[in-house]
């Protein structure tokens, strides 16, 4: 359960790639030598390193189409785990190589594999994978910020950081914590052990004035192809996020979610390990399986002992029976320009308030737009600089009849070619939605404002919140071929 | 202090190897440690400085006395510290802790390693700050980790010590109860474990150990027991198959119990990481003492089964493969998939998190596991379940591909049930998918969509290669693709290799090979591109090593490519492309139809010959084209395919590089090497088999009864002799013969050798030119095969032949070695009277009588033409004068017995023309030879070789008496 080392890596697109941190655990390196006899393989240096873990994410020489290495087809990736091929004396396979990325950061570390070495283990019964895994989920998360996008001075200084943060959550190759977000290189102030033990995961007390903070935030996706032969998809996931500012060294808070009646049961219920216990019933529900009418459907109580930071209370999803906005698109290519229809109708059920309220249309492998001579409904019509994308401001409310629609057609005269995409040729063409309701959710979840209940002395405030926002909410051209986003309703 | 520390240091970090060339580990380590004692530089720097310590001690400290000695030293720097100075305590302590483990300190039980864990432990004693106060709570919590490490590394270190960590733990209040609860977790398991492995050990053993506050078990950490134990630093090997030691102490271990319940209450208030590695410890626990029941854990189950997790829910999952039905029901079983199906494809979780979940399904620990092995699916995975995970568009490469290998699995039976049809609609779906994203890729994908669809056929036909409508379907599709998109040649070629390596059975590749050539050759030429027909040949290269496919088609194509009229290929003389050329003509000159396509082929590379317009790939084609029309299929055969198969497969990839090395392989193969030593010697052999039968005992019989025949007869044969001795065929050569041998020199590279020519040199001009000898092999565990050397004298004088010997060994290389020098000795020339073969002793007595006396009466004429005569005389015994006539046994024409009246005649014939003629008499003690010769020069040969033979004689004779 130790990772023998560890690397964090930046690079742009592939290019300019440098190890920015690396840390060696010469004592679990000590044990893995013991432990893997003669098929012992030396962990290389970090240029080495860098290359062969490059080599196997694909990200190496990326001028060269084609490299044995790299892209044969029999080296099944079995990420995040990765197999290092390490040449020369000593060689051999390193394994498992944990490496997440995300944007310009690559984070790598190396779980001892602490079981005899003849017959390679399969990854899931390495209790260190999971532990380097999530060591590198929270060193990631640390290293991206709160923006959860890096910019280059906020890097650096969070970079010059490592050895304090390593020094307490990883200080000898056992991963002990995660950093939180904000940490800082000097100690918190620590509170004096009291007479109750604090939870290892909470760095200080809070004192003054207890206030609550819930926020229900639900995302809606939605694969809409108005085509017969093709079924509309949309599904609904949920997430409860908390403040508590409460005092005492192991408060307990309570917040329970109610669905309206009829409702459909919350699925894949997930908590975060403050949850102190939970039903039974609130887990049964599960997406992958045809959901029960009698199935249980609330109240979702979630007694818990906050930390200080906000966190992800817990998380859902659910199937909601229409979506939010149902629309239709469709394209003829006519005398060198393409006709456009598209109509979207907001369902009864959704209270017309948006904050915003944006179509985006755009068009992949063709020339720039030339003339645009399209009329809406409703809202307004712009054209991206990059003259390649309609964008249709619908704005905060639809029409009294929960309809809009656009008409007209777009010539591709542009000098220079727009931007391709491999997915999106001939007619296949999608129109994708932006929108966020305030105060609502398809669901219908809610968290009582009066349901939170927080047992300490002072009578906290609480505040609850929730919105809807659309996450992938695609409209495709039915007159084209659309790629399916899911096999169920095939199988 | 114009030493840049932080660069110094980084540049350490990034590469020692290379650091440490520049300077010794001794002397940087001295540096460093001297930087650490200056109480000037301040503590990032000295942190900074720790770092080569902490990352690689065994390069800074490499024994067991430079890891004391530098431990000693951060000790005292540790002791002379400001108390301030938090972080960089709390980095020294981690240091020493490098320092003293990978060093073998602690193994070998050094007083540095007893002093730090005494400090170690001494600090944390101090429970919820009483003494130090909470300011040096990191130092407190670092401790902890340090003696865990040291724990960890030295298993049951701490075994006796069991009641103070608990006490320890217990007593924390503050957050670093979790370093102790860790602590205490280890020692405990540990600390069981050795107990397990205690013969005869049971409740109360158990009970002692838990209650135990005596000193450190130092005697642990002896290498030997160290190594023979990995248990000790493993997991046990969990779930059903695996083999767990127990501890059997009855019903009665309720101390360890309450233990074990206290530890889990109080686990919640652990960071999930800290948690999950608790439940780990604690699952190994109650697997090694069945006394405690797993359902101790059940009231944990619930929290852990709905966490978000990623760590909490995998120890889930081990304790699950530890304990099976013993704590989950089929319930939680089912429930369990279930919810692992539905986190694979979470839109919350992050990707890795959902490929390490897809990984767990593949690997579910099941309650009855049907089969064990690799990637087994587990029962209760329906093909309706595993829809949620099937592979889409949208998928990122590692999902698609990590779904399209779970999803082929479940369709496996689909495709086993309907092996000729159709396949099941799961089936369907998946090759639609594939035929997607071949569509995608078309659409100016990108690489790594390429890699993805050709990594995703691989999956499709490992599983499902034998469902033809499919496995056809995309051999033609993919060949359409490639007339459309050529670049992917290296992909195809990469495929087909694969499929053709994992299943040696099917025919697949085969076919895709062959559907590939034949939408090249069959593809209209006008509008083959330049760049086209690059990846063309590339393509029929790799067609060309099939045996089995016909090739007249590649060649008729290419043969057509470049002589057409149009073409600019031959005119351009691009190296490159010739060389593609020549890869796809060096395959076919291995082909085993190579017969009937020697026309096409020779065609080709006289036409490359003579019209490339690149003079490297001009000579290139000559050398093919020499090679083809000269040298035998097997010869070929072995130049062309020096290197073997593996080496053929690495260079294919590098196609600059195959070039270079074909170049290199034709020259090993073609040149003759010279051996370092002489390999070969000829041995004489001692009795050579009669030229001529001997003169049979009925013949002497008539010749002693001839005795008296008259003269003139003598006459008429010399006349006859003479005669013949003028004719041109007259016999005229020697035959020597030899075993040709290995010499001492043992290299078993020339253990077996294959038509050896051997060659023969002079060294004056009294002999005719030698022919070759030619011997079909030696090997050296066989009889050596014997060889004949026949010489042509001109005159008939000893020689000395110059030999060399030509060969193959059995890897098809030829060498040159040369051999000792032949010497041909006098008495080696002589041969017996060349009479006809009826010619009884009487008649050559008589052709001895007439020759004998033309020589006398020319000599005493002192008419000296040619002849000579002349006298040898010594003093012999009988017996060696017996002997010494027996050395002429071959050539005597009268017998022994005459050596006292007329004399023992000897007549040596030297071939072409010369006779010696001896008589040898016995005057006395002395034996007299008389000597007459045709050829006066050949006298002092005689005399020396009289003198020999004589000389032998005494020499043997002293040896006798004596």
């Amino acid at each position: 359960m130790s990772v023998r080392a560890l690397w964090i890596i930046t690079h742009e697109k592939g290019e300019s790639v440098a190890v920015q941190f690396s840390r060696r655990y010469p004592t679990v390196e000590h044990r893995a030598k013991f432990l893997a006899g003669s098929l012992y393989v030396t962990v290389p240096e970090d240029g080495a390193v860098l290359q062969l873990l490059l080599t196997e994410l694909g990200l190496s020489d990326p001028d060269k189409p084609y490299m044995a290495l790299r892209d044969d087809c029999f080296h099944q990736q079995h990420s995040p785990a990765l197999e290092l091929h390490v040449e020369g004396p000593g060689g051999g396979v390193l394994w498992p190589m944990l490496a997440i990325s995300q944007g310009p950061l690559i984070l790598a570390c190396l779980p001892l594999v602490d079981a005899p070495a003849e017959s390679r283990p399969p990854l899931a019964s390495l209790f260190s994978v999971s532990q380097g895994l999530t060591l590198l989920a929270g060193l990631q998360a640390f290293l991206l910020g709160s923006k959860g996008k890096p910019d280059s001075e906020g890097l650096a200084s969070r970079l010059a950081m490592m050895p304090f943060i390593l020094l307490q959550v990883c200080p000898l190759g056992t991963p002990l914590d995660i950093p939180q977000p904000g940490a800082s290189t000097a100690p918190a102030v620590p509170t004096p052990a009291g007479t109750q033990k604090q939870p290892a995961w909470k760095t200080g007390l809070h004192r003054g004035r207890a206030v609550v903070n819930v926020a229900l935030t639900e995302m809606v996706r939605s694969m809409q192809y108005g085509n017969q032969s093709r079924q509309d998809l949309w599904d609904v996931y949920g997430t409860v996020t908390c403040k508590c500012e409460v005092e005492g060294v192991l408060p307990n808070v309570t917040v329970t979610l109610t669905l309206p009646p009829n409702g459909s049961p919350l699925l894949d219920v997930q908590v975060h390990p403050c949850v102190s216990s939970l039903d039974a019933s609130i887990l049964t529900a599960t997406s992958v399986e045809d959901c029960d009418s009698s199935a249980f459907s609330g109240p979702y109580k979630f007694p818990f002992s906050p930390p200080l930071e906000p966190f992800r209370l817990c998380s859902y999803t659910s199937q909601v029976p229409v979506p939010p906005i149902l629309g239709t698109y469709q394209l003829k290519e006519e005398d060198n320009q393409l006709c456009l229809t598209v109509s979207l109708k907001l369902h009864e059920s959704v209270k017309n308030g948006f904050e915003y309220c944006e179509a985006h249309l755009p068009f992949f492998n063709r020339n720039q737009m030339g003339n645009v001579n399209v009329k809406v409904t409703s809202g307004q019509l712009d054209v991206s600089k990059e003259k390649n994308l309609l964008v249709w401001v619908i704005g905060q409310k639809f029409p009294k009849s929960r309809e809009v629609s656009l008409e007209g057609a777009v010539g591709f005269s542009g000098q220079l070619p727009g931007p391709t995409d491999p997915l999106c040729t001939d007619l296949t063409a999608y129109i994708k939605l932006h929108f966020r309701v305030p105060d609502m959710t398809l669901s219908g979840c809610c968290v009582d404002q009066h349901s939170v209940q927080v047992y300490s002395s002072a009578k906290p405030r609480i505040v609850t919140s929730r919105e809807l926002l659309s996450s992938e909410y695609y409209i495709w051209n039915s007159t084209g071929t659309a790629p399916l986003s899911s096999g169920h309703m095939m199988l | 202090m114009s030493v840049n520390w932080p660069e110094r240091i980084s540049a350490f970090s990034r590469s020692p190897s290379q650091f440490l060339c520049s300077t010794t580990a001794e002397i940087f380590l001295t540096e460093i440690l001297r930087e650490l004692r200056d109480d000037r530089a301040n503590d990032l720097i000295k942190v900074l400085l720790l770092s080569p310590l902490l990352e690689h001690p065994t390069l800074l400290c490499p024994s067991v006395s430079v890891g004391e000695e530098t431990a000693l030293e951060l000790m005292s720097v540790f002791a002379q510290c400001s108390p301030k100075s938090l972080q960089l305590r709390c980095h020294l302590l981690l240091a020493l802790t490098s320092v003293l483990l990978c060093s073998s300190c602690v193994t070998s039980c050094t007083s540095a390693s007893q002093d730090f864990l005494d400090v170690l432990f001494q600090m944390t004693q101090d429970t919820n700050d009483l003494q130090a106060g909470a300011a040096v709570r990191p130092l407190r919590s670092t401790a902890c980790d340090c003696l865990r490490e040291l724990e960890a590394c030295h298993p049951g270190l701490l075994s006796q010590r069991l009641e103070l960590l608990s006490n320890l733990r217990q007593q924390e209040n503050s957050r670093l109860h979790q370093a102790y609860t860790g602590l205490h977790a280890l020692a405990l398991r540990n600390a069981v474990y050795l107990l397990t492995q205690q013969k005869g050990a049971g409740a109360e053993d158990l009970k002692a150990a838990l209650g135990s506050s005596e000193g450190f078990v130092w005697a642990r950490g002896a290498d030997s027991e160290f190594h023979s134990d990995m248990a000790l630093l493993s997991p046990l090997t969990l779930g059903p198959m695996g083999r767990v030691p127990t501890l059997q102490t009855g019903p009665d271990s309720k101390e360890l119990r309450s233990l074990i319940s206290s530890l889990l209450e109080e686990s919640y208030l652990l960071t999930s990481l800290s948690q999950a590695a608790l439940l780990q410890k604690l699952v190994e626990i109650v697997s090694m003492v069945p006394a405690v029941s797993p359902t101790i854990f059940r009231a944990q189950l619930l929290r852990l089964l709905g966490t978000c997790e990623v760590c909490l829910l995998h120890s889930t999952l081990l304790m699950k493969a530890a304990f099976t039905d013993s704590l989950f029901s089929a319930e939680d079983e089912a429930y369990l998939l279930k919810r692992l199906v539905s986190l694979s494809q979470h839109p919350l979780l992050s990707t890795p998190e959902k490929l390490f979940y897809m990984d767990c399904i593949l690997h579910f620990p099941e309650n009855r596991p049907i089969s064990c092995g690799d990637e087994n699916l587990p029962v209760l995975l329906t093909p309706r379940l595993a829809a949620a995970l099937v592979p889409t568009l949208f998928n990122d490469s590692a999902s698609m591909l990590a779904r399209f290998n779970l999803l082929s699995l479940v369709y496996l039976e689909e495709g086993e049930e309907d092996r000729d049809g159709q396949g099941g609609r799961g089936l369907a779906y998946l090759y639609d998918h594939l035929t997607s994203l071949l569509h995608v890729m078309e659409n100016q994908g990108s690489r790594e969509m390429v890699v993805t669809f050709f990594r995703a056929s691989f999956l499709f036909l490992l599983h499902f290669c034998h469902v033809k409508c499919y496995s056809e379907d995309l051999i033609q599709r993919l060949c359409d693709m490639y007339l459309r998109q050529t670049r992917l040649a290296p992909h195809l070629i990469n495929l087909a290799d694969r499929i053709q390596d994992r299943l040696v059975e099917s025919g697949w590749a085969l076919a895709l090979l062959r559907a590939l050539q034949r939408s090249i050759t069959e593809a209209p030429l006008s509008q083959l591109t330049l760049q086209d027909f690059r990846w063309h040949l590339r393509i029929l290269a790799r067609v060309a090593e099939e045996g089995e496919v016909p090739q007249r088609a590649t060649l008729s194509f290419l043969l057509s490519v470049i002589t057409s009229n149009s073409s600019v290929l031959c005119v351009s003389g691009d190296w490159r492309l010739g060389n593609g050329l020549l890869g796809v003509c060096r395959r076919l000159l291995l082909h085993p139809s190579l017969d009937s396509l020697l026309t096409p082929l020779a065609d080709l590379l006289q036409y490359l010959t003579c019209y490339y317009g690149d003079t490297d790939i001009q000579d290139h084609a000559r050398l093919y084209y020499t090679l083809l029309t000269t040298l035998s299929r097997e010869k070929l055969a072995g130049v062309m395919a020096q290197g073997g198969p593996e080496r053929g497969r690495q260079a294919k990839v590098h196609s600059l590089s195959t070039i270079m090395t074909e170049t290199e392989e034709l020259t090993t193969g073609l040149t003759v090497h010279q051996t370092e030593e002489p390999v070969l010697r000829l041995v004489k052999l001692d009795s050579p088999e009669p030229d001529a039968p001997e003169p049979d005992s009925k013949s002497h019989n008539e010749a002693n009864s001839e005795s008296n025949s008259s003269p003139r007869r003598g006459l008429e044969e010399r006349e006859s002799y003479r005669a013949k001795l003028q004719s041109p065929g007259f016999v005229s050569e020697i035959t020597l013969q030899y075993h040709l041998t290995h010499t001492g020199v043992y290299d078993p590279h020339f253990d077996k050798l294959f038509s050896i020519r051997l060659h023969f040199g002079l060294t004056d001009s009294n002999y005719e030119e030698v022919s070759d000898i030619s011997v079909p092999c030696l090997f050296r565990t066989r009889k050596p095969p014997a060889v004949k050397l026949r010489l042509k004298p001109k005159q008939p004088y000893p020689t000395t032949l110059r030999a060399s010997a030509v060969f193959t060994t059995e890897d098809g290389l030829s060498w040159h070695s040369s051999l000792a020098d032949l010497h041909v000795t006098f008495p080696e020339v002589f041969l017996p009277l060349p009479g006809p073969l009826g010619w009884t002793r009487e008649q050559k007595n008589g052709v001895f009588e007439e020759i004998w006396s033309e020589i006398s009466s020319v000599a005493s004429k002192g008419d000296l033409d040619n002849g000579a005569t002349s006298l040898f005389c010594d003093q012999l015994d009988n017996w060696a004068v017996d002997k010494l006539v027996r050395n002429f046994q071959r050539y005597r024409i009268s017998d022994c017995s005459e050596l006292d009246k007329g004399g023992c005649k000897v007549l040596f014939f030297l071939p072409p023309q010369s006779h010696v003629l001896l008589r040898v008499l016995t005057v006395e003690e002395n034996v007299q030879v008389h000597i007459a010769t045709d050829n006066w020069k050949l006298l002092p040969y005689i005399n020396s070789y009289l003198e020999d033979i004589t000389k032998d004689l005494h020499t043997a004779q002293v040896n006798s008496d004596g």
